[in-house]
């Protein structure tokens, strides 16, 4: 867009006339990551919802997350998830390097350690639930359980997602399709772990000591 | 975001990943989660400063994973990325804060105190 001295204003060429067409991969994954942010607002009115049902008058002189939350249970969910993370990392790596079988080896360990996390998760609400603890027993603990499980939702979504990714490689190779979903499938994983760190931190562990 | 590419393994985005990178963050996020659940475990702190430890811990593990795993900085490739969270993080902040706001003035008008009540 610079001007230059000497370009003639008589001849030069306002605009370009040709249609060099957009770069699909990044026009994709631009758009995904609108879509995930927008997502992000969902868990804005879910910690929103749980800021004001939060008080104790919120549990109805019932169990409060101080007596049925466990810090160090809930901490290895989060090695699970951030080491699921990781795994999908290294596949990216392999990605880069061109190698399918860093890939796929990749991606096999992110869905393991995500079943984990899924498989913890949802112990422990089964837990919860022989212990009385449901949606239904208090404004709090529907708050408490409601955020976790649209947590857990979208981990089961991304187990779902990573698996068809590992079919849809294995059958068409690196393709523009499949490398953009790829990619748009690090964003939704890694940002599981950032939406991950708000849970953990201001819904267990905050809830633990109030 | 108009280069184009023959091959999907050379796409900028597909080369901008690290293994390196993705393995600091993943020992930056796992050692802040890990002094967090230690400290709210032990209860060796005041329940306000221990607030304001795992508030900070969380902070910074959002931060490096925003840098680390999702690549965002003000390079060619992915400032629009990072302006439209920049533009988010307001939303974000306003929708949970205002209605938090709203609520514990409203509770502190209308609910009589009961002891132990407080803000959580």
């Amino acid at each position: 867009m610079s001007a230059h001295s000497s370009t003639d204003p008589k001849t030069a060429v306002l605009w370009d006339t040709h249609d060099h067409g957009h770069d699909v991969i990044s026009t994709r994954t631009f758009g995904f990551f609108l879509y995930l942010l927008s997502d992000g607002m969902i868990f804005a009115t879910l910690f929103a919802a749980y800021g004001v049902l939060s008080y104790s008058h919120s549990y109805a002189a019932g169990p409060t997350p101080a007596s049925f939350v466990h810090p160090w249970y809930t901490f290895l969910q989060t090695v699970a998830l951030f080491l699921s993370v990781l795994a999908y990392g290294m596949g990216m790596g392999g990605l880069k390097r061109g190698s399918k079988s860093g890939l796929l080896s990749g991606l096999l360990a992110a869905f393991v350690l995500g079943v984990v996390f899924l498989g913890l998760d949802i112990h422990d609400m089964m837990d919860l639930a022989d212990h009385g603890i449901t949606i239904m027993t208090s404004g709090g603990t529907s708050a408490f359980i409601f955020l976790t499980q649209t947590h857990a939702a979208h981990i089961f979504f991304g187990l779902v997602w990573i698996a068809v990714m590992i079919l849809q490689v294995m059958i068409q190779g690196f393709t523009t399709d499949t490398v953009g979903r790829l990619l748009s499938l690090r964003m939704f994983w890694h940002m599981q772990a950032i939406i991950w760190v708000f849970v953990y931190i201001f819904v267990y562990l905050w809830g633990y000591m109030s | 975001m108009s280069q184009g590419h023959d091959n999907p393994i050379h796409h900028p985005e597909v080369q901008m990943s690290s293994s390196r990178g993705y393995f600091t963050g993943f020992l930056i996020s796992l050692g802040l989660m890990f002094l967090a659940t230690f400290l709210v475990a032990s209860g060796s702190m005041p329940p306000f400063g221990l607030l304001m430890v795992i508030t900070i811990c969380a902070a910074i593990t959002v931060i490096a994973q925003i840098y680390f795993l999702l690549h965002l900085d003000i390079s060619e490739h992915n400032i629009w990325n990072t302006v439209s969270l920049v533009l988010f993080i307001p939303l974000f902040i306003i929708t949970i804060g205002l209605t938090w706001w709203m609520f514990s003035q409203l509770y502190l008008r209308t609910m009589p105190m009961m002891p132990g009540m407080g803000m959580h």
